[in-house]
């Protein structure tokens, strides 16, 4: 077992004061903090430093940890036993807490894993069914990629995750699959629950559950606003001018779309009700429109254009020397 | 087959989190979260998003050692940031769509 330099994860000294310990572990806590910071190693560095505040910010439990420390703790790159015969005054078989937390914070001060805050009351100040006859399973979170094609209906899709599992006395994971329903008119962000489907429960408690995070995979062309759809649309210069009939793809196929005679790029279109499904009904789809230049160029092409701007005499910057 | 749920019951929620129905009425009255449905607090129903920021909420403020407006304010900084973060990620697909390099 690898001996754990809870000083020195909190970068106090050893005989630091608690005011200044504390300090260190909120510093480290507001920087770690797995719902502040998104980095995966982020969480972990965040369990370490609340491993080390659960012992540290403790004074019997760091009196405890101080004596050990003492007693082999510094021993240069070995492995770490406590003393035969050792037990912790402060911890025991039998105490919970309310962290996920190493085998050497386990094995010294005794207890388990996360499970929900132990220390609280239930519902109505009694004690909820699945702490009963055991400890309820946590609750786990996984990402959900949703395209947005499938945001328009419900749609039953495949879910595999890992769950952990102790098996032999080795914590393990095990691989879960399962088919989930995902509703229409799910949003970037939003949570799906599926009942019982998280990490079993001990005893006869109930098995936490598995919360979807939805994540809505970009679209190779549509860009998503709210409940509104966006979609880059572009056309010739002189179906700007002129005005035409094109066609424009939405989630459900290609539509019409009559574009006005003297267009702008830029210009939004609305097409309604075909932008993403919600509880309020169908979003609208804006088409933008980018006035682009042939690839072609060619002398009888370059004459056009040049009688053209002949004729037009049009200055588009124009408003610059009026601002001046 | 198992079947998507949209919503949590403040039982359910009082349960699975082991707190306090007055612990779920201060995240109600600091605005961290609104009930879905339910005339009284007993019969309160959360959208399961909702519930997802009161754990994150009840997870700051226990790991912080946060007062519940300290709680509320970073909240809603973190939903903001969440938002404009999604806001600014469209847009900048939007702005690469409609530009274009030589």
């Amino acid at each position: 077992m690898e001996f754990k330099d809870y000083y020195k994860i909190l970068d106090v000294e050893a005989d630091a004061e608690k005011a200044d310990i504390k300090s260190a572990y909120r510093k480290l806590a507001r920087k770690y903090h797995p719902d502040l910071n998104p980095d995966k190693e982020a969480e972990n560095k965040f369990k370490e430093v609340a491993e080390a505040w659960e012992v540290l910010g403790n004074d019997s439990r760091r009196a405890e940890y101080d004596e050990l420390r003492r007693y082999g703790g510094a021993r240069p790159g070995g492995g770490f036993e406590p003393p035969p015969g050792w037990q912790s005054h402060t911890g025991g078989k039998e105490q919970q807490f309310s962290g996920d937390f190493s085998d050497f914070f386990n094995d010294l001060f005794g207890g388990g894993f996360r499970s929900g805050a132990q220390d609280s009351h239930g519902f109505g100040g009694g004690m909820g069914d699945g702490m009963r006859g055991g400890m309820r399973g946590q609750d786990v979170e996984i990402e959900m990629p949703v395209f947005l094609e499938d945001t328009l209906k419900d749609q039953k899709k495949p879910v595999s995750y890992e769950l952990p599992a102790i098996e032999n006395g080795q914590r393990v994971s095990k691989r879960k699959s399962l088919k989930v329903t995902i509703p229409a008119g799910v949003t970037e962000g939003e949570r799906i629950r599926v009942r019982g489907q998280g990490t079993p429960g001990t005893g006869n408690a109930t098995a936490g559950d598995l919360y979807l995070h939805i994540r809505l995979v970009p679209h190779p062309m549509f860009d998503v606003q709210g409940h509104n759809l966006s979609v880059v649309v572009p056309i010739a210069p002189w179906e700007a001018a002129l005005g035409a009939k094109i066609n424009v793809p939405t989630l459900e196929g290609d539509i019409a779309l009559s574009i006005r005679p003297g267009s702008q790029s830029g210009q939004k279109l609305r097409v309604k009700g075909k932008g993403l499904t919600s509880k309020q009904g169908r979003g609208d789809l804006y088409a933008i429109l980018k006035v682009v230049m042939p690839d072609k160029k060619d002398e009888d092409i370059n004459r056009l254009w040049k009688e053209l701007s002949d004729k037009a005499a049009f200055d588009p910057r124009s408003q610059w020397r009026k601002d001046k | 087959m198992s079947i998507s749920i949209l919503r949590i019951s403040v039982r359910e929620l009082c349960e699975q989190e082991s707190i306090t129905i007055e612990q779920i009425h201060s995240l109600v009255e600091h605005d961290i979260a609104r009930p879905h449905s339910g005339k009284t607090q007993q019969d309160w129903e959360f959208d399961t998003t909702a519930a997802s920021w009161i754990r994150k909420a009840l997870r700051l403020r226990q790991d912080l050692e946060l007062d519940w407006i300290a709680t509320a304010m970073l909240i809603d900084l973190l939903r903001q940031r969440d938002q404009l973060e999604t806001e600014n990620q469209s847009l900048r697909q939007q702005l690469e769509r409609f530009l274009q390099d030589d």
